[in-house]
């Protein structure tokens, strides 16, 4: 019997941020109905880029995407939204939303502008929080409630959307390892039940394994394997992949592989490691401390004195190099910023907004960089929108992208500091 | 079971009790009392329910004339501060927005002064500042707009900053106009504070279908109002077309906050504290909260109006430092009971 037509496919995509090089290139991958794929790869790897390219929040610059046979980016968004549903990290609501009224809003795709809701509505509401286990929160506030809990409505709204294909990113990034388990017991039964396609973005590689019947493993941006969790998890995958030294053991009864570390080489970087930082606009308080505790000593500039992150620096007593409010930046000061970048162990450039007072500092980054100062940029915001030089601040950028790794959060920043 | 919940319909009878309620009581102190029966039964008669009241002919004229044109604007006005309050703190996903954020206040001000100044004030059949201030408010949020919007999409925060932005350049022209007036000043300073007096039944008439047309708009928005609170990302993931909806809560709130700014004045924290309030008595839930703020906002209006007419009598106070001084402590309290409540079960 031929296999039942995917319900999500991408054919060669790829995919990226304004000018920089692809997040994705040339991913192909389809889920089924009924299946549970897993998307792993480390921090960086195009996981959430590709959830967003599946969702029609991010238009892939060549390759095509169906969901349901359909093309996301020709088909409307309310009709698109009930056939793709998708499980954020997390939802901040700006105002305080019961959980029912949260697992409503999963019907929007459903209603009319401004009525009540019809009946099938709310049974399909109730059955959505009865699969994920949270009817006795009805009435609660989200903000009231545990992680895994506020997860779980999260999950239920999206749920109550009814979609044939399901997109969890990363849903479990700040949840216990039960509310793991849970949350993917929940969508395997879904798929068992209705046939939907799940994709999941997953971090950790047991839990991929455990709860998944494929994996697809993304390393830069391609797919670098494929298959059942057994085929596709071994050592040197673990190695190439991953960077680390790890035991892959087989369970005989369920032959699902599971990873077990080596011991750690080194945790964190020896001291007498100096990193320094190129913030501005704030973008690099909340770092300083991070990389203090990580072991590093810290160095910052070249910040304008009015700096937020000049005021955490000087807070923190930190080696900085400043020049006054709404100057340029002089030869002295660039300088000897200059020498701070090219003795440090580890080079973070911030995602501040860069202009004509403070681009010199991409310059000297990328001098620096070039030069083999192990580099790492933060880009929580693409360089488009922070450029306000005209140009030189994203072409400078995209040089640095180039040669440095890029960390799209304060955490994975850290980690990959520590590492 | 959400929207139909007992208590729910009982927050909304209050509501319309207390909106009726306050009607009846600001029609019926001043000068000349007239009872809530009187005006009930004159009404009726109007309406040709009921054979005339017996009552002087001075009081129909005053109810007539005076008291119902009056109410019937604060009732408007009410309505036009507090939806456009709860548009904007949707769209800004900030319980701290406003009517006023987006310029389309200091906008209408300097339309308005810029004709008093002018000495226009006479044109359009006494409209003429009412016409000027609209134009105003609606030529800043437009060029707001326009400001914050790069392709297809608007940065709701560039929208605030431009905004903010905005509003401070039109001051200092409104304080340069301003140098220039003359005996003027003082009715510039009146309509800066906001008030209702002496408006009659044309700026009932012009003012209705405007506010009319911006409720009814709001109402097609609410839910995407709710997913949007979720931000602008999960609600497209939602199927709200969210450049769309952006586009059409600001030109109705700028329609409803020109609309209510051109006929009293700029009136602060009716647009703020309405729909705050209210979403700590019925939810955040926007199909439950709008209803409410229809209903809230033109009370708190119409009692404001009431204060700032009958206060220091014959004299009038400025109707927004009525509201202020009325709506800030009590505001205040709201703030420290929910602080202090936060934590405790609902």
């Amino acid at each position: 019997m031929p296999p039942p037509e995917p319900l999500l496919a991408l054919e060669g995509v790829t995919a990226g941020y304004g000018g920089a090089p692809a997040a994705l290139r040339d991913v192909s991958l389809q889920v089924r109905p009924g299946e549970v794929v897993g998307l792993v790869g480390p921090n960086g790897s195009g996981k959430t880029t590709l959830v967003r390219v599946a969702s029609r929040a991010l238009r892939p610059k060549t390759g095509r995407v169906l969901v349901v046979g359909r093309d996301p980016y020709r088909t409307p968004g309310r009709e698109l939204a009930r056939l793709v549903a998708v499980v954020p990290q997390d939802v901040l609501p700006a105002f305080s939303f019961t959980a029912l009224e949260m697992v409503l809003m999963g019907r929007t795709p459903y209603r009319s502008a401004w009525g009540g809701g019809s009946p099938e509505d709310w049974a399909r509401a109730r059955a959505a929080m009865a699969a994920a286990s949270v009817q006795h929160l009805a009435d609660r506030p989200l903000e009231e409630l545990s992680g895994g809990e506020r997860q779980r409505v999260i999950l239920a709204q999206a749920l109550a959307q009814d979609a044939p294909v399901l997109l969890l990113d990363e849903p479990t990034s700040h949840l216990d390892v039960r509310h793991v388990v849970e949350v993917l017991a929940i969508v395997r039964r879904l798929a068992e039940r209705e046939g939907t396609a799940v994709l999941a973005v997953l971090h950790d590689l047991n839990i991929a394994s455990i709860g998944c019947d494929r994996l697809v493993v993304l390393d830069g941006g391609a797919v670098v394997a494929e298959g059942e969790p057994v085929t596709v998890l071994t050592e040197g995958l673990l190695r190439e992949v991953y960077g680390i030294e790890a035991d892959v053991l087989v369970d005989d009864a369920t032959g699902r592989p599971s990873v077990r570390l080596g011991a750690p080489r080194a945790v964190g970087p020896p001291l007498g490691r100096r990193a320094h930082v190129v913030g501005g606009a704030g973008r690099g308080a909340p770092l300083l401390r991070r990389l203090g505790e990580a072991g590093y000593e810290v160095s910052v500039g070249i910040l304008h004195a009015s700096d937020t992150d000049h005021a955490a620096a000087e807070r923190l007593n930190l080696v900085r190099v400043s020049v006054p409010p709404f100057s340029t930046i002089d030869p002295d000061s660039a300088a000897a910023c200059r020498a701070l970048m090219e003795s440090a162990d580890l080079l973070v450039v911030c995602d501040a907004p860069f202009g004509p007072g403070n681009v010199e500092n991409l310059r000297l980054a990328l001098a620096a960089a070039s030069k083999g100062v192990p580099t790492v940029l933060l880009e929580q915001e693409p360089i488009a929108e922070r450029d306000f030089t005209g140009g030189e601040a994203t072409e400078l950028w995209n040089a640095l992208r180039r040669i440095a790794r890029v960390a799209t959060s304060y955490e994975e920043l850290a980690a990959s500091a520590a590492g | 079971m959400l929207v139909g919940s007992g208590r729910y319909r009982l927050v909304l009878a209050l509501l319309a009790a207390g909106l009726v309620a306050s009607m009846l009581l600001a029609v019926g102190v001043g000068a000349v009392e007239i009872s809530p029966g009187s005006a009930l039964r004159l009404v009726a008669w109007k309406l040709g329910l009921v054979d005339r009241p017996d009552v002087p002919r001075s009081t129909e004229v005053i109810l007539f004339q005076l008291r119902l044109p009056r109410v019937g604007l604060a009732v408007l006005v009410g309505l036009a501060l507090a939806t456009s309050g709860a548009l904007f703190q949707g769209l800004f996903r900030n319980p701290l927005a406003d009517p006023a954020i987006i310029g389309v206040s200091s906008g209408a001000a300097l339309g308005a002064i810029v004709v008093i100044v002018l000495g226009g004030g006479a044109l359009l059949g006494g409209l003429g500042v009412s016409v000027a201030a609209f134009v105003g408010a609606m030529l800043t949020a437009f060029f707001v707009y326009r400001l914050a919007r790069v392709g297809p999409t608007v940065h709701v925060a560039t929208l605030l900053l431009a905004g903010i932005a905005v509003a401070a350049v039109i001051s200092a022209v409104m304080s340069l106009v301003m140098s220039f007036a003359g005996e003027e000043i003082r009715s510039i300073y009146f309509w800066l504070l906001g008030g209702l007096s002496a408006r009659g039944w044309t700026a009932v008439e012009v003012v209705a279908p405007l506010v009319a047309l911006g409720v009814l708009g709001s109402l097609v928005l609410i839910r995407d109002l709710n997913s949007v609170a979720l931000g602008e990302e999960r609600a497209a993931q939602l199927g709200v077309d969210v450049d769309g909806f952006k586009w059409r809560a600001v030109a109705l709130g700028a329609l409803l906050a020109g609309a209510a700014v051109s006929v009293s004045g700029v009136i602060g924290f009716v647009g703020l504290m309405t729909p705050h309030l209210l979403r700590l008595v019925v939810g955040a839930d926007h199909r439950r909260l709008l209803p409410a703020v229809l209903l809230a906002g033109p009370m708190f209006l119409v009692l404001a109006d009431l204060v700032s007419r009958v206060a220091i009598a014959p004299q009038e106070l400025p109707l927004g430092a009525v509201t202020a001084l009325v709506g800030g402590p009590f505001f205040l309290v709201l703030l420290r009971r929910e602080r202090r409540g936060a934590g405790a079960p609902a």
